[in-house]
Formats: C-alpha cells, sequence, structure tokens
C-alpha cells in the first residue's frame, strides 16, 4: 500500500471512528435511546466502512456501531422489555446493511483485481522476450498484483523445464507434486519460525504436464483467492501457449524469408547464368559456322586439287563434329534440367580401345601433352559407348585448355574393388579455386577465372555429370591451385 | 521490482508435515503439579495446612502448566529435560509468588518472577519486537475494551468503578501481571493459536483459541458465576481473545495482547473492586 493509500485509508477510518463516536454521544443525550431515530443514522458509517474497507470494515463497523449503542439501549430494554424487538431491530439492521455490503464491495473489487491480474499477465507475455524473462517479469508482476511474499512459475514443454521465481524445482516440492499430479495443492504451513506462510499452487492451462503456478503469503489464502489463481494460472497457460506460438511463427517467417532471399538471389544468378550461356553458345555455334561457310563457299567457287579438297574436308567435318558436341550437350542437359533419362544403349566395352579412340583427336594434335596409363587386363564397362567418348572428350578437353602450352595430361584407367573401373584425367594447369571447386558441376557455372581466359559454355562438366550418374557410376574432382586439377569417375563393369 | 529467489514452492516439502497439535507437552511436569496440587487439597482437607494454600496450589499447577507447555511448544523438539526443568522452575515461581501474597498482598512483587523466567525460557529465535504501531493500537484497544466494560456495568447492572486501595491493586496487578495475562497471552495466543493457525485458517484458529481461553475463565473459581457475569466474560473476553489473536497474526508476538489484556484487566479490577 502506497504512502497516499495509507492516508487515503487513515481518513476513512477516522471519519468512521468519529462518525460512530458522535452519534453515540448524540444518543446518550436523548431521553429514549432505544427508540431514537438516531440509531437509524448508525448504518451511514457503517455503510462507509463498508464500501471503503470491503468486508472486514462492514464487520468491525457494525461491530462497533452494536457495542456502542448497547450500553444506553440495553438498559431501557431491561425496565421496559417491550421495546426490546425495536431496540435488537436497530442491531439488526446495522448488521444487515453492514455485512452483505462489505461482502458484495469485496467480491467486486477481487473481481475487479481479477481481470486487472488477467490484463496485466497479457500484456507482460505479448511483449517480444525469451521465456526466462517474460516467465521473471511475470512473477514480479503477479507478486504485486497479488500482494504476496512470492510467486512461482514453471513451465514445462517435452523435457524442457523453464522456472520462473526460483533456479530449480526439485522432487517432492509443491510445484513438483502439481505438475505430476495436475491437482492444485494448498499446504497451510511451508514450514520456519515465525508466522506461517501458506502456500497455494495450481496447474497451468493443459494440466500438470504444461506446469504451475504456485503463491506464497504470511496471510490466509481464502477459498475465492484459491479460486482466482486456478483461473490465472490456467491463463497464464494459455498466454504462454500463444506467445510460445506467436514466437514460433515469428521464427518460421524469419526463416521463410531468409529461404525466399536465397532462392531470389539463386535464380538471379541461374538468369545471369544463362543469358551469358547464350551468348557464350551463339559465339561457339558461330565459330565452327563461319569456318563451314567460308570452307562451303571457297569449293562452290574455286577448283582445288584433290588432296587439297580433302584437307578442307577434314577441318569441315572437325568444325561439324564440334557442332554435333555442343549440340548434343545442350540436349542433354535440357533432358537433364527437365527430370527426363538419358537413353544409353549399354553393352560390353572394352577399356583401352574406347579409351585410345577418345583421346585421339586430342593425341593427334598434340602427342607429346597426353600420357594415357591404363591397367593390364581391365574388364570390359558396361556403357554406352557414344556417352563414354563423350564424357572423355569433355574431360581430356578441358584439361588441355586449361593446361599451360607444355603441361602434360595423363588419362589412366584402373580396376577398383568393387566390379567397377575408376578412370582418371588429371592435368598441370591453374586450378580450381576452392570456392568454385564445389559449383563445376553445375549447369552454366564457369569459375569466375576461367570465364575470361578459355572458351567454353559452362555446361561440359554439367553433361558428364549426368552421364555418369546415367550409368550409375560417381564423379569428383580435386584441385590445388597453381598445381593441377584431377577428375576421377567410376563406372561400372560388365558382371 | 525485485524478483525473490526463494519460493519454498521449489523446495521439497517436510515428508512429516506438521507435527500433531500437543506434540512436545510437558506430560511429566504437568503430572507433578497435578500430584502436588493433589496433595495440598488433601492437607487442607484435614486441616494441615491453611485453605489459602490451595488457592495457592491452584495457581501454581494452573498457570505453571500453562506456562510450562508454552515454553515447550516454542522448542521444536524439547528433550525430557527441557520439558521437565521449565515446569518447575515457573510452576516454582508461582508458587512462591501466590504464596507471598497470600501472606500480604505485597508480596505481590514476586509476580516479577514468572515474566523474567518465560523470558529466559521461551526460545529466543521466536522472539519478535513488536512495532510501535501495534503497541499503540493495542493499548487503546484495551482501554476501549475496558472502558466499555465500565461503561456498561455501570449502565445497566448498576455497578460503579471502585479504586481499590494499593495493597489489593498491586495484589491484582502483580497476579494479572505474572500468572493471568500472562499465562492466557504466552499459552492461548503464543503457543495454541500459534500451532492452529499453522493447520487452519486465521477464523479457524482465533475461533478455536479464543473458545478454548474463554472457557478457561469461565470455568475460573474466581469469576463470579452470575448470569451477567458469564454473558460479560464471554462477550469481553471472546472479543479480546479474537483482537488478541489478530495481533499474534499479524506482529508474530505476544506483546501487543498482553499489553492490551492488561489494560482490560485494570479496568476490570475497577469494576471488582466495587
Amino acid at each position: 500500500m502506497s504512502g497516499d493509500d495509507r492516508r487515503a485509508a487513515a481518513t476513512w477510518i477516522a471519519g468512521v471512528v468519529v462518525g460512530l463516536l458522535g452519534l453515540t454521544v448524540a444518543l446518550a443525550g436523548v431521553e429514549s435511546p432505544e427508540t431514537s431515530p438516531i440509531r437509524d443514522a448508525y448504518v451511514i458509517p457503517v455503510l462507509g466502512a463498508a464500501l471503503r474497507f470491503g468486508l472486514p470494515g462492514g464487520i468491525l463497523g457494525a461491530s462497533a456501531a452494536i457495542v456502542l449503542q448497547a450500553p444506553l439501549v440495553l438498559p431501557p430494554i431491561e425496565r421496559a422489555p417491550a421495546a426490546a424487538v425495536t431496540a435488537v431491530g436497530g442491531f439488526i439492521v446495522v448488521a444487515v446493511v453492514g455485512i452483505p455490503a462489505g461482502l458484495l464491495t469485496t467480491r467486486a473489487r477481487r473481481r475487479h483485481a481479477r481481470y486487472e491480474t488477467l490484463l496485466a499477465v497479457h500484456r507482460v507475455l505479448g511483449t517480444e522476450a525469451c521465456l526466462e524473462t517474460a516467465l521473471r517479469r511475470l512473477c514480479a508482476c503477479l507478486e504485486q498484483r497479488l500482494h504476496v511474499a512470492a510467486v512461482a512459475l514453471v513451465v514445462r514443454d517435452g523435457d524442457d523445464v523453464t522456472v520462473g521465481g526460483g533456479l530449480a524445482m526439485v522432487d517432492r516440492s509443491p510445484l513438483h507434486i502439481v505438475c505430476e499430479t495436475g491437482r492444485p495443492l494448498f499446504v497451510a504451513d511451508t514450514g520456519g519460525e515465525g508466522r506461517p506462510r501458506r502456500l497455494f499452487a495450481a496447474p497451468l492451462a493443459g494440466g500438470g504436464h504444461a506446469g504451475a503456478l504456485a503463491v506464497e503469503r504470511f496471510g490466509d489464502i481464502d477459498g475465492d483467492e484459491r479460486e482466482t489463481i486456478v483461473t490465472l494460472a490456467v491463463h497464464v497457460g494459455l498466454a504462454l501457449e500463444n506467445a510460445r506460438l506467436a514466437a514460433r511463427q515469428r521464427r518460421f517467417a524469419d526463416e521463410l524469408a531468409e529461404k525466399v532471399a536465397a532462392a531470389t538471389c539463386r535464380l538471379e544468378e541461374a538468369d545471369r547464368a544463362k543469358s551469358t550461356f547464350v551468348a557464350v553458345t551463339s559465339h561457339e555455334l558461330r565459330t565452327p559456322l563461319t569456318a563451314l561457310l567460308g570452307f562451303s563457299e571457297l569449293l562452290w567457287l574455286r577448283r582445288f586439287p584433290s588432296d587439297e579438297v580433302q584437307r578442307l574436308a577434314a577441318i569441315m567435318h572437325g568444325e561439324i563434329a564440334r557442332l554435333v558436341r555442343i549440340v548434343n550437350d545442350i540436349l542433354d542437359l535440357s533432358r537433364v534440367e527437365r527430370g527426363v533419362p538419358l537413353s544409353l544403349r549399354r553393352g560390353a566395352l572394352a577399356v583401352e580401345p574406347a579409351v585410345a579412340g577418345a583421346i585421339a583427336l586430342f593425341r593427334a594434335q598434340a602427342p607429346a601433352r597426353i600420357v594415357l596409363d591404363c591397367a593390364r587386363e581391365l574388364p570390359a564397362l558396361d556403357a554406352d559407348g557414344d556417352a563414354f567418348d563423350r564424357i572423355m572428350k569433355n574431360l581430356v578437353s578441358n584439361a588441355l585448355k586449361y593446361s599451360a602450352p607444355d603441361g602434360v595430361v595423363c588419362v589412366s584407367a584402373r580396376v577398383t574393388g568393387e566390379n567397377t573401373v575408376q578412370f582418371t584425367v588429371e592435368d598441370s594447369g591453374r586450378g580450381i579455386p576452392a570456392a568454385a571447386l564445389r559449383r563445376v558441376f553445375e549447369p552454366y557455372y564457369r569459375a569466375p577465372d576461367a570465364a575470361g581466359a578459355t572458351r567454353g559454355e559452362g555446361i561440359g562438366l554439367a553433361v558428364v555429370k549426368s552421364l555418369v550418374e546415367a550409368h550409375g557410376g560417381e564423379i569428383a574432382v580435386a584441385s590445388t591451385p597453381g598445381i593441377g586439377t584431377r577428375v576421377t569417375f567410376v563406372l561400372p563393369a560388365v558382371s | 521490482m525485485t524478483v525473490v529467489h526463494d519460493a519454498r514452492a521449489f523446495r521439497a516439502l517436510d515428508s512429516s508435515g506438521a507435527p500433531p497439535l500437543l506434540a512436545g507437552t510437558p506430560w511429566r511436569g504437568i503430572a507433578i503439579l497435578a500430584t502436588g496440587f493433589v496433595i495440598a487439597a488433601g492437607l487442607v482437607r484435614f486441616d494441615l495446612l491453611p485453605a489459602a494454600a490451595l488457592a495457592v496450589a491452584a495457581i501454581a499447577t494452573v498457570h505453571g502448566g500453562l506456562l510450562a507447555t508454552a515454553v515447550a511448544w516454542s522448542r521444536p523438539s524439547p528433550s525430557s529435560r527441557e520439558r521437565l526443568t521449565p515446569t518447575l522452575v515457573l510452576a516454582g515461581t508461582l508458587l512462591v509468588a501466590s504464596a507471598a501474597t497470600a501472606v500480604h498482598p505485597l508480596g505481590a512483587i514476586a509476580y516479577v518472577a514468572p515474566p523474567v523466567a518465560m523470558a529466559r525460557l521461551l526460545d529466543p529465535r521466536r522472539a519478535v519486537i513488536p512495532s510501535r504501531g501495534m503497541l499503540i493500537a493495542a493499548a487503546v484497544f484495551g482501554s476501549g475494551v475496558g472502558a466499555h466494560l465500565l461503561l456498561a456495568t455501570s449502565s445497566t447492572l448498576g455497578h460503579r468503578p471502585h479504586v481499590p486501595d494499593l495493597a489489593a491493586a498491586a495484589a491484582a496487578l502483580g497476579y494479572d501481571v505474572g500468572a493471568n495475562v500472562l499465562s492466557a497471552e504466552c499459552f492461548f495466543r503464543g503457543a495454541l493459536f500459534d500451532r492452529l493457525q499453522r493447520r487452519w485458517s486465521f477464523t479457524a484458529a482465533a475461533s478455536a483459541s479464543t473458545a478454548v481461553g474463554v472457557g478457561r475463565y469461565l470455568v475460573d473459581p474466581l469469576l463470579p458465576k452470575t448470569p451477567d457475569a458469564l454473558i460479560g466474560a464471554v462477550f469481553y473476553l471472546g472479543l479480546l481473545g479474537v483482537f488478541n489473536c489478530w495481533m499474534v497474526w499479524r506482529s508474530g508476538s505476544v506483546v501487543p495482547g498482553i499489553v492490551s489484556s492488561l489494560l482490560f484487566f485494570a479496568a476490570y479490577r475497577l469494576f471488582t473492586a466495587g
């Protein structure tokens, strides 16, 4: 109670006392106090006490009024018993006015306090704070509102237990008992010297498994208050559940926003990559087409010796093969992106001839730069010959492209212990940065330093990976910048 | 706002719970006192002791027993010796004081001994200093009820207050200070009400302890047995008992109750002196 409240209460008490004493003095001065109308005026200070202090005020006010009148009213009754009904009726009127008025005032105040407390609870739990902080605030709020010595709160969420108003809950403590039984518990005295400390604990909404609320007071916790605390515990439980759901919703919204931002970023990157791909591919397609156009015009307009015609035809064939490879790569990638499985014509494929055939063109151009190292008695592959040829050509082409002009590319094949053949294409080029290494198999992706240095569409390795996986194989890349890159892939052998 | 981290709701409850209502009662001491009283009554019956010796023995037995019980109940688990010694000490001091008063009214000065003995024997952990406001409230209430008693008896029964002579006043005051009020407040409020309030609500505990306290006065041979006196005793002692229980409830001390009771009994002595 604040200082102002104390002063106001003292003023009310003084007013009631003065009123009662004044009426008693006035009553003492009349000739027949037992029938005096002054007695009716006693209801005014009694009503005042009842309205200001509730039931205790009503009882004390009515009792004081009766006790003060009694010495003046009772002696005449003894002398004239006929006036007893009137005299006693005056006592009854004071009691009937004071006590019910006090009772109603107390109930109205308690209901008002209950609603105010519920409002305060929802305000406390409506703030964005972690559960521990919210419980601490809630305990402090309830201590102030309920005028109790301590408030203890336990909230359980599965195996997680959060406590407010204390440090930890032990077995057989009142809160533990309520959490286990799910029923309210009243302890008349929690022990210790001095005034008894009452305790009342009630389960939160959802039963004891959701938690419990306990209040402790150096004074009575009557039935009405216990009912209030049970209701309060239900509301606290619901408010906590709402706060928990709201927090979860906020967390989901944040996560969703992050995912949307990441997806948008990826889409923008993919869009940029596709634009780059279209530009690069157009350029890649135009180069052989320009050569074909030029050489075909020459053959159409001029006459050449037969060996020169053969040379030009070989060049044109090479450019056409390059065009076919690019178009095949694009078609395969398109299938993969659409989720259409690649069509393979698998059969027994001898390893060494297949590898030698695939790299023959490159060896013809630079015989000193390619080293082939195939183990003896390799089993035949269970693979599509065209697909294997494209895999090897893509990898060897890349290795040569990113190596120095005098760099060496090693192609090797080994049997592994799981009825598979492992192929390795290793170069001594500039290598791939670690950040780019993770993404080299992504379609349209080109390592930043590679994009400006060499030609390419950024789809070769993506197609290689698709083809290897379509065979049920695996592919991996390892690289050390400045040292070189090693691509290893495994294909199944004929069992 | 300060968050209190001493909520007992987190601590394990004492499995033994509240002790039995009569736990720690000094039964042996009470039995010794009762035996002494019976012997004294027998000696008086056979004229081996004067009649006044019976009142002396009764005061020592009844008030000594109540005070000894209050002392024993104030301790958590008193040993047999801790129960018997206070009983004998308190009964002895009361025996000396009442005997001295019987010899000469000014011998009532010896009634100072029982409160001093109580102050030394009570568990010091239970000592609570009441606030000045509680003491003032007790004084106002005790004198107010006493004044009402005098006013009511004079207007309804025609009694006129009389100031007793010094010797009688000293005897009455000594008896109230050292036996009557002291034993009533220490036992009925300080011990019985304290134990009951740890089991029941205030209303139930105050009603029960006040009823037992009023009952003690109704069987007191010193109280006149007229209907007016009995009704008055129930009313005033009931009012006083409930108020004193409330003060123990609020302050944890029996001192305000002793103050209000002493003032009320001072008025009562003015009434009985007439």
